[in-house]
């Protein structure tokens, strides 16, 4: 397999989009594409990651319609669909097509438009890749599904409601550092947990889970251009190299797993990819980890292997996992406070790697990173991509 | 209208299942059949849902996992106005969601 690097990247700010579909969708490719500086170089393959178009924009096909917008011809193209996971899979297959040969430059680009319509359908929306007659039934959401977690992990673990709100304020506070990110508001312990305003500033939304431990709704592009390291090196880029990327699958009803606190695809995923990138969890420098709610970024920290089963909800009350700690998670915000325009996220946190590895993420800067990693987490674990990048040199 | 909840029980290795699968997860086996999902058993973890789900109109809805004593588990509605990890429940089947006039059957949970 040849080596793949990431030689562009670009995103548009979260948030609501007064664009259409296909504009978001350019504006972020363009940031990648031109970011690149290709030259003469021609794209020869589009991928494109979208959970619900079809369904909230109604629009399909959404890959051929944007290499027409950015006059790709005839570059081969196709979405890819993998729930809130869209993203880091349709990095793979751009990488797949790069390392097998069948391609020599990739733009990958992650887009969602989830405003477009009102919030009971576009939670149905999500709702709708649980299991239809296990669990949708019952009226079961992903944050239904986050809230039972939560209230088993907490029960287990320690974990208390003052840890969720630990992540809640780091993120927000990355997110403060962060042009791209859909929510700029600084939050703190007493504003949603403590004084007594918390209780309508901060309403449950899945007991133990309220407003301040779920991502927003948000709309959003975002790209990458991947290439040979060969194409990468001619082009004079500093090199951020594709190191390994892995894969896993669990239950589609969540009842049905051995233990339903583990979360086994998030880890077979991560093994993958570190196996793969010849690393550990321990060379990691910096990780954009799936934080859709606060307690999956806990959980996550541990199943990758950054800390033991339970201890990861002390790392970050230790600030480990903030700015300036010893393995910065979410510099970005995270989906909580950057945003989660589902099919863009996985494709937006390595973006933010990218930035990164190469010095450019500016005020939220982690020093002299070298390895970074990123957990882009579908269904409800049921579909896990997890990446590495590394700097060359 | 059946009001049953059914999974499945592998004829070859006895392996039950809820859901269904079209193989066992035990043997591979295609050889499955109807398993009615019905008993006591305890709340392994719940949640209030507050952000509801199109087709409800209430507070809050209640969901739960119920470890049930056949060893499988069901997610399934808690009716059970002292939810606690670890309370014995038993099954009951009732209907679990109104879609305009379409009427979905399934597994609510009530204390014993
Ligand atoms: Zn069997």
């Amino acid at each position: 397999m040849r080596p793949v690097a990431v030689i562009g990247a670009g995103m548009t700010k979260f948030g609501r989009s007064e664009w259409p579909l296909l504009k978001l969708m350019n504006v972020a490719s363009l940031a990648a594409l031109n970011d690149a500086n290709l030259g003469d170089v021609k794209v020869d393959g589009v991928v494109v990651a979208n959970m619900g178009a079809a369904r909230l924009n109604k629009q399909t096909a959404i890959a051929s319609a944007l290499v027409d917008r950015l006059n790709l011809f005839p570059a081969m193209a196709e979405s890819v669909e993998n729930g809130p996971a869209s993203g880091a899979s349709a990095f793979k297959v751009g990488y797949q097509a790069i390392a097998s040969g069948m391609a020599d430059v990739v733009l990958v680009t992650g887009v969602e438009m989830m405003r477009a319509v009102n919030n009971l359908e576009v939670t149905d929306f999500v709702a709708s890749l649980s299991h239809p007659e296990a669990e949708y039934i019952y009226g079961v959401t992903l944050p239904g599904l986050a809230g039972m977690f939560a209230r088993l992990y907490m029960e287990r673990y320690g974990v208390t409601r003052e840890h969720l709100a630990m992540v809640a304020i780091k993120n927000h506070a990355n997110a403060m550092k962060n042009p791209y990110a859909h929510i700029h508001q600084t939050v703190t312990m007493e504003g949603i947990l403590t004084a007594p305003e918390a209780v309508v500033n901060n309403p449950p939304i899945a007991e133990p889970l309220h407003m301040f431990d779920c991502c927003p709704v948000s709309d959003g592009a975002a790209a990458v251009v991947l290439a040979t390291q060969e194409i990468a090196e001619k082009l004079g880029r500093q090199v951020v190299r594709v190191a390994g990327i892995g894969q896993a699958t669990d239950t589609h009803a969540v009842h049905e797993r051995p233990d339903p606190t583990e979360l086994t695809a998030v880890r077979l995923a991560a093994q993958r990819a570190f196996s793969m990138a010849s690393l550990t969890p321990q060379d990691i420098d910096v990780a954009e980890l799936h934080d859709a709610f606060t307690i999956l970024e806990i959980a996550e920290s541990e199943e990758v292997g950054f800390f033991k089963k339970g201890e990861g909800h002390k790392a970050l009350a230790e600030g480990v996992t903030s700015l300036g700690g010893k393995l910065p998670i979410n510099p970005s915000g995270g989906l909580k406070a950057k945003g989660h325009p589902v099919g863009a996220t996985g494709v937006a946190q390595l973006v933010e790697l990218t930035w990164q590895l190469r010095g450019e993420a500016g005020e939220r800067q982690v020093e002299n990173a070298k390895n970074a990693f990123a957990c882009n987490f579908g269904g409800f674990g049921n579909n896990v991509v997890a990446t590495v990048l590394t700097r060359e040199g | 209208m059946d009001e049953k909840v059914y999974g499945a029980r592998c004829k070859d290795c006895g392996k039950e299942m809820y859901p269904a699968h079209a193989r066992c997860p035990e043997c591979g086996s295609e050889n499955l059949e109807p398993l009615e999902i019905t008993g006591e058993g305890k709340v392994l973890t719940y949640t209030d849902l507050y952000a509801l789900p199109l087709d409800y109109e209430q507070r809050y809805l209640r969901l739960a996992i119920v470890e049930l004593d056949s060893g499988l588990r069901a997610t399934g509605q808690l009716l059970d106005e002292k939810p606690k990890i670890g309370k014995r429940v038993k099954t009951t089947v009732g209907v679990v969601r109104k879609s305009g006039d379409r009427k979905t059957h399934g597994l609510q949970f009530v204390p014993l």
